[in-house]
């Protein structure tokens, strides 16, 4: 049963258009991320070339900003502080949402009551409020401190669709016929829930993932955003604190928002094409 | 029907409770001194004896000198008489006074763009899933709208329109040679001020509608009455308008979830375009440390976040019939 | 004459008569008495002498008839613009930096969200040019010191309010005085010296002092706004020193007229005293902007909105060289400095409390890049005394060449190394003597970028060098509570700008006694009592006497470059830029133009902002 049904989803998977092209750009910027580093020569922040701003050309190939800083190096260096924030900030989120979101959606009752409560709360704050204030608390923030409170905020949109999905599951045969054999709880979600739920899952990271990016490309850009790194929103912030395009240096502000826009537009072609997959229903289309 | 009220009106005031509260602590929780910034805000005082005796004025003035639980109190007793202190960055003025001047702004500006970009946008996604190849075209710009951060997009627009086309102009919410006066003048003015930053968020709003649309009526077209309805024969045209019915629900739901977003999304759309709206203040204000001012503008946020809620269940209990006679349908 | 006289009383007579039958609207804004004045002037504009008595008799109508001033609104004969005239305007920006809040003279910090009110709605008793070093009469037509401890000041002749009284000699003592019964006004402090102000009549005062302080009271002189008694003397002390004074009354060439969240605006008071003497400034209104950041107002300037912008406007060197803006300099550095910018070090806190380490650092830090890099050649590097270049005249050339310090990296390695700073564990960063790890933080408000990359090139520099310093951008609340709390390692800070006097900078720096809260100087709580001797000796020395003000300052600089409790490094400029396509005749160093300061931000008004308004003529006449 298993192998028939990973090689289905496989075949569905590579098949799928949407899935391909997302994953694409997906790894195009990843592999950017991981490897760019290698290739530059100088530090994000040194002031290399002495006359100032430059478009692009063979030696910069981003150009550099109004300062003389390697605009291509600051860029390949905020795609990793961006994909760590995606990953770590969106992974916390994940990872709260499920273990709320399960909880309450197995557990049902007042622990469902009172979760769902807490998930309500924390959904309705606007959560850019409560970061700006907290963020502006401290005065020394990291790129870590940023995906926690990004982490910590995002979680209830995980926990309401983890939720809706564990409650539907949960009344399934095959799980009423583990949970009569006798089988531990956690042995039960870990084995029976959590697979069927699988795509849930990795949809939903994805999702986080994106939203983590923006969320924090929109803390960079206000001046909240960690103040010993780059990442491409401060790139942005900076561009636009020092006039970029006002004064036509279009190669400072216009490659961070664009990796951005192209990352998580990514994203979200991929979360559509693997809902395709997963979902036959939608196969035809 | 009422249950569904019920609960939700409960909700509502638990959060406006913990929203309050932790809306009070900003202050006294917050490094530094507040009174110490009023002062040296409000001018240098060289004098010893008389910086003393301006730095107890001032704590009395903000109620700082009593026990903390009184103070609470005294917050809830002020906030419920429409109190809500006075503004350090714009000294003396009263915070309400401030907020009232800036929430015009907000209204004027989150209203049009939310309402319109639904509406385009779910029309608009819609419209894409009537065949393959109006997908394929169109949904991208879908995506890449959606997927735009805010500013990004403001300030490509400012750019663009406002100083290379030289259209509109790309900062303030009127001109800088009018007072404000009931002509065609002034009006147009506002108008062209604000068109740069709705269109700004109408775009990334409509995009994120359009997709989710989409996505929501092909999955209807697939549901099993959709075929059963094609198998009788009934017109595509029908058939469609069901599935936009039945898809229409969750996106109402959906727009109340993203509230919070789109009002992060005004915050640095304000920014760039220094629209004076709540946002802008906020920011303001936590750049000034002005915590009375952050309080209040996290509350004005809050409520109003709150009653866009409430308004948006209200408008899903007549929208949804189920939900009316206390059927299953969409839990809390 | 006494034709016009009946027609202006019937006038009067007329629009008493339409109160009575007219609504009674809402109390309006002072301009509406302008409004009325300006109605009657017109007639009489023709001859001079006329002008002068009709008006003082139209403006005791008015002060009468108080309704009248309402009504006028409903008749259409004087309609409120709504919309402003582009070639009588003049909009500037770069001075606020928050919404209008008060118009009380004496709250000099929320003065900066509503520049202009000392400058356009109040006056001082003299003017200075920084450009010359002179007093300019202003309400004073002469002062001077008749004897050691006695000043004299006399008044010109014919100064008015706005609401038409006289401004006599009871009005400035008035002031004065009000700074001894109040201690929580900024200049009471003049009281330690000042014993009594006495109005001899109505344009003669005499000042005498108890051992003065002859450089402070200079200050004064030019930066006390004058206010009316018969308005401020009914008022509470709280109303005096935290109220909002809604509704200016001062003698000032510009009235306040309305204002929103992000703009001031004034409008020209056509009874100005100052016309016969200066001229009456060409532009009707201005518009004071605020922009919530440099760049909106770069954006701004592009598009030519803006006539004069005080901000930083990045790439300024750009922008005059693709002709947008024009400058006071065609080239580098384009602008007039304005004050020094300081580094300050925290000496309570290790290593800082080392003079050989503090002098060491003053030789890492990278200042030409600073001006190179950070400011695009806007600025100018600072003499090591951190006296502006208009009282260079005071910099000691033997000390400085004795003790100044260059950006010299191996110099501060060695300088290190002889004080016992090394490198023990190899991380590449000395430590102290004792071994301790040095690890410091240097700090400038968020949002200030060029300050932002001064501190980036500074902590660099000092890397190089082998001292773990790292830049660090708190919100500006937080820095300034660090300031003046004296928590921060170091930090920058210019608050001591333009003036008469070098004693304004070293009050600054070395300022005493050092108190819990320091907030208008020496944030690196440097305690020197022979320092601060020094300085108290200068600040006694007649402004007169140059000589001797250059053997104190030559006795502070020496001590000061010895022990380097702060580190002067670049002129910051007087940002200025502007487009003449409305207005022309601005200050610039081109040969027939006028060479004054031309800023409006806060303290600037009577430093050149206001000449440099009654300069401007229309582009096109």
């Amino acid at each position: 049963m298993k192998p028939k049904k990973k090689n289905e989803f496989l075949y569905f998977a590579l098949r799928n258009r949407k899935l391909r092209i997302g994953l694409a750009i997906i790894l195009f910027f990843l592999l950017l991320a991981l490897f760019g580093p290698l290739l530059i020569h100088n530090a994000p922040f040194d002031y290399v070339n002495p006359m100032g701003a430059e478009p692009p050309s063979s030696q910069y190939w981003f150009g550099t900003t109004f300062f003389g800083q390697d605009v291509f190096a600051q860029f390949v260096l905020g795609l990793r502080a961006t994909f760590l924030v995606g990953a770590i900030g969106g992974g916390l989120g994940t990872l709260i949402g499920i273990l709320i979101g399960f909880t309450a959606g197995y557990r049902g009752g007042i622990v469902d009551e009172l979760l769902n409560m807490l998930t309500n709360i924390v959904l309705v704050i606007p959560t850019l409020a409560v970061l700006l204030i907290i963020a502006a608390y401290l005065q020394v923030r990291s790129i870590l401190t940023e995906c926690l409170f990004i982490g910590l905020t995002a979680w209830p949109w995980a926990a309401r669709a983890i939720r809706a999905q564990t409650f539907s599951l949960r009344a399934r045969e095959f799980v009423d016929l583990a949970r009569m054999s006798g089988m531990k709880p956690t042995r039960i979600i870990f084995t029976e829930i959590a697979p069927n739920m699988m795509s849930y899952l990795v949809m939903t990271f994805i999702l986080q993932f994106g939203g983590a990016i923006l969320n924090a490309a929109t803390l960079d850009f206000i001046g909240l955003g960690p103040t010993n790194a780059i990442s491409l929103g401060l790139m942005m912030q900076y561009a636009v604190l020092w006039g970029a395009l006002l004064l036509g240096m279009w190669w400072w502000f216009i490659p961070p928002g664009l990796a951005i826009t192209a990352i998580v537009g990514a994203l979200y072609v991929m979360n559509v094409g693997l809902d395709e997959v997963f979902n036959p229903k939608l196969r035809e289309m | 029907m009422r249950r569904y009220l019920g609960r939700k009106l409960l909700i509502y005031l638990l959060t406006f409770f913990l929203a309050v509260t932790i809306d009070w602590m900003i202050p006294r929780f917050m490094p530094g001194d507040p009174i110490m910034n009023v002062m040296s805000r409000i001018g240098a005082v060289v004098n010893p004896s008389a910086a003393q005796a301006m730095y107890e004025y001032y704590r009395h003035v903000f109620g700082l000198d009593l026990p903390i639980w009184q103070q609470y109190f005294n917050f809830w007793n002020s906030l419920l008489h429409g109190d809500l202190g006075i503004s350090i960055y714009v000294f003396p003025t009263p915070v309400k006074t401030v907020l009232m001047r800036a929430v015009p702004y907000d209204i004027f500006l989150l209203i049009p763009s939310i309402l319109l970009s639904w509406w385009a946008g779910n029309h608009f996604g819609a419209f894409a899933a009537r065949s393959k190849w109006l997908d394929n075209t169109v949904s991208p710009i879908g995506y890449i709208l959606t997927a735009t951060p805010y500013m990004w997009l403001g300030i490509l627009l400012a750019w663009l329109f406002g100083i290379v086309l030289g259209l509109f102009p790309i900062a303030g919410a009127y001109s800088f040679e009018l007072r404000p006066a009931l002509s065609l003048t002034f009006i147009s003015s506002v108008l062209k001020h604000w068109f740069l930053p709705f269109a700004s968020l109408f775009l990334v709003g409509f995009g994120g509608w359009a997709i989710g649309m989409r996505n929501m009526i092909i999955y209807e077209l697939e549901a099993d009455y959709s075929h059963y309805l094609e198998a009788l024969g009934a017109p595509r045209k029908l058939i469609r308008q069901y599935a936009f019915q039945n898809s229409i629900l969750p996106q109402i739901t959906g727009l109340a979830l993203q509230l919070g977003v789109i009002v992060a999304g005004a915050l640095v759309t304000e920014v760039v375009f220094s629209y004076p709206g709540i946002g802008y203040l906020l920011l303001a204000a936590i750049q000034n440390q002005d915590y009375f001012l952050i309080q209040g503008c996290f509350l004005f946020i809050i409520i109003g976040v709150l009653i866009a809620n409430f308004g948006i269940d209200i408008i899903y209990l007549i929208v949804d019939p189920r939900t009316r006679r206390g059927m299953a349908g969409e839990t809390a | 004459m006494r034709k016009r006289l009946l027609s202006v009383l019937s006038l009067g007579v007329v629009l008493s008569l339409l109160i009575a039958c007219g609504p009674t609207p809402q109390p309006q804004t002072v301009v509406q008495t302008v409004e009325v004045e300006k109605v009657v002037t017109k007639e009489v504009e023709k001859t001079v002498v006329e002008t002068v008595q009709v008006e003082k008799k139209v403006v005791e109508t008015v002060q009468v008839e108080k309704p009248v001033e309402v009504v006028v609104t409903a008749t259409p004969a004087a309609p409120t613009e709504a919309v402003y005239k582009r070639e009588e305007t003049l909009y500037v920006s770069g001075a606020a930096w928050g919404p209008a809040s008060t118009w009380n003279p004496f709250q000099p910090g929320s003065l900066a969200n509503t520049t202009g009110t000392i400058g356009n709605v109040y006056e001082f008793l003299f003017a200075f040019d920084p450009m010359t070093g002179e007093f300019i009469p202003w309400l004073a037509e002469s002062g001077n010191w008749t004897d050691a401890t006695t000043y004299e000041v006399t008044l010109r002749q014919g100064l008015t309010w706005s609401d038409g009284q006289p401004l006599t000699a009871a009005d400035v003592r008035f002031t004065f005085e009000l700074g001894q019964k109040y201690a929580a006004l900024w200049f009471s402090p003049v009281w330690r010296y000042l014993t009594g102000v006495e109005a001899m009549d109505d344009t003669h005062l005499k000042f005498t002092f108890n051992d003065p302080l002859y450089q402070e009271w200079a200050n004064y002189l030019y930066n006390l706004p004058i206010v009316p008694k018969h308005i401020w003397e009914t008022r509470t002390e709280e109303e005096i020193t935290t109220g909002t004074n809604e509704n200016p009354i001062g003698s000032g060439a510009y009235l306040y007229e309305t204002r929103s969240e992000d703009r001031n605006v004034w409008i020209r008071n056509e009874n100005w005293w100052g016309i016969k003497v200066f001229g009456k400034p060409a532009p009707k209104r201005i518009v004071d902007i605020r922009f919530s950041s440099n760049n909106v107002a770069l954006g701004a300037v592009i598009k030519g909105e803006v006539d004069l912008s005080n901000n930083f406007l990045p790439g300024v060197a750009t922008l005059v060289q693709k002709g947008y803006v024009k400058t006071y300099f065609a080239d580098a550095p384009y602008m007039l400095s304005a004050n020094t910018a300081v580094l300050f070090l925290n000496t309570t806190k290790k290593p800082m409390d080392d003079a050989k380490f503090r002098r060491a650092l003053a030789f890492a830090i990278d200042v030409p890049s600073i001006v190179n890099v950070a400011y695009a050649n806007l600025v100018k590097a600072a003499s090591p005394t951190g006296l502006l270049p208009s009282l260079s005249r005071f910099d000691d050339p033997d000390v400085v060449a004795r003790l100044g310090y260059t950006f010299d990296t191996a110099k501060a390695k060695k300088m290190l190394a002889d004080a016992g700073y090394k490198d023990v564990n190899g991380d590449g960063f000395v430590e102290a003597p004792d071994g301790s790890k040095i690890e410091l933080e240097v700090t400038c408000p968020f949002g200030w970028t060029d300050w932002m990359a001064a501190i980036d090139i500074i902590a660099q520099s000092a890397q190089a060098a082998g001292i773990n310093i790292k830049a660090a951008t708190p919100d500006y609340g937080a820095w300034n509570t660090a300031l003046q709390g004296g928590t921060f390692d170091m930090t920058l800070n210019n608050w001591a700008g333009m003036s008469n006097t070098p004693w304004t900078l070293y009050n600054l720096l070395f300022r005493h006694p050092i108190q819990e809260q320091m907030q208008s100087g020496n944030f690196g709580r440097y305690d020197n009592k022979e320092m601060f001797d020094l300085v108290d000796a200068l600040a006694k020395v007649p402004v007169t006497d140059e000589v001797g003000m250059k053997a104190a300052c030559s006795k502070i600089q020496e001590l000061m470059l010895t022990d380097m409790p702060m580190i002067p490094l670049w002129y910051n400029g007087l940002w200025a830029q502007w487009n003449d396509s409305i207005w022309t005749n601005w200050p610039s160093e081109a040969p027939d133009a006028p060479k004054i300061l031309p800023s409006t931000w806060s303290g600037y008004w009577q430093m050149g902002g206001l000449m440099t308004l009654i300069n401007l003529k229309p582009a096109q006449p």
